[in-house]
């Protein structure tokens, strides 16, 4: 986890590089609570999705929605050219009814 | 050369079934031993068994409908298995020409497919826990078959008044909920129809007597009713 000036990065691939599975997205989201606990209330969260295989909606779902409902406009996800992705996060922000914030 | 044959029970080991069952299905005339010279030991050739491994759709079905064993190396019994198993697809598949990109969206679909026989019947299976899993990548093809209870009877315990299994392999498909009440909602069939309707992919799928056929350049997704009632769900994904 990368801290510099005011944001904190995440490289989503430590959770694995093959994100399958609501159980799975779950227990990676209990994992990463201490960490976000640390998480001081004015700096950015970004996501980073290289290194990511494949990233199904199942997974996303049970970490980054919880995220994206926690720290709101503060989670920025990186660009990426995965195809899985892709169609992940177009799925989610269609059930979550919200964009997520992807940086340019 | 003389080819070298296989001894009952190297076939045993070869295809993962057990001695009997190559007894059995050498007697229905499933899979028929060579007897050489008349006699009554069983040999069979490596080819003959190569070619019947492979006809993936014919195992899943005959399990889902009739429980008729398949090859042990299809079978997944836990969903840690199954991961392990489609890791291993999704790097044979990054390795195929032309999939460079294509391979995450396979092993996305892939992963919901299974990975909902799982979460579904968890602790709740009728018989045969775990699924199968089997895929020829020169061939395209992925099938996924669960014993399991069925979309419409998952469903039903948040939609009792589900009226078929047309209708609710229609809402699995196309709405965002959950069997698995309080779990807010399901999106990975969503998400598997999503894909397949934008690539290069051709899904069957088919729970009870209900059946998706997305086929073709102009394929469409619709749910008809098909002459056999299977439990459980049947997928079969076919790409070039």
């Amino acid at each position: 986890m990368a801290r510099q000036r005011n944001y904190m990065k995440l490289q989503l691939e430590k959770f694995g590089k093959t994100l399958i599975s609501r159980e799975l997205g779950s227990e990676a989201f209990k994992a990463f609570q201490p960490t976000l606990r640390e998480f001081s209330k004015d700096e950015d969260l970004e996501i980073d999705f290289s290194g990511v295989l494949t990233l199904s909606p199942s997974w996303a779902d049970e970490f980054l929605s919880p995220l994206l409902n926690q720290l709101d406009d503060k989670l920025i996800l990186l660009p990426s050219d995965n195809l899985s992705v892709h169609a992940t996060l177009r799925i989610l922000q269609e059930a979550n009814k919200r964009p997520f914030k992807i940086k340019s | 050369m003389e080819e070298e044959l296989l001894t009952i029970s190297q076939a045993a080991e070869y295809l993962g079934v057990s001695l009997n069952t190559l007894r059995r299905w050498d007697e229905s005339g499933k899979l028929v031993a060579i007897k050489k010279d008349g006699g009554t030991h069983r040999y069979y050739r490596e080819k003959d068994l190569e070619i019947f491994a492979s006809d993936l759709m014919r195992f899943a079905s005959e399990w889902i409908q009739d429980g008729v064993e398949f090859p042990g190396t299809f079978y997944c019994p836990t969903s840690s298995s199954f991961n392990a198993r489609l890791t291993k697809m999704e790097y044979a598949l990054m390795q195929k020409p032309g999939f460079e990109k294509m391979y995450s969206l396979i092993t996305l679909i892939t992963g919901e497919i299974g990975d909902n026989s799982f979460a579904h019947n968890l602790g709740k299976w009728p018989d045969t826990a775990g699924i199968f899993f089997g895929y020829d990548l020169a061939k395209g093809i992925v099938v996924l078959a669960d014993r399991g209870l069925g979309i419409l009877e998952t469903l039903r315990q948040v939609r009792p008044e589900l009226p078929s299994h047309v209708a609710a392999v229609e809402v699995a498909f196309t709405e965002f909920i959950s069997g698995r009440a309080p779990e807010k909602r399901g999106n990975g069939l969503k998400t598997v129809r999503e894909v397949v309707m934008e690539q290069p992919i051709d899904l069957f799928f088919t729970s009870g007597d209900a059946e998706v056929r997305m086929q073709g350049p102009d394929k469409e997704f619709h749910v008809t009713r098909g002459q056999r009632i299977v439990r459980g769900c049947l997928a079969k994904i076919e790409f070039k």
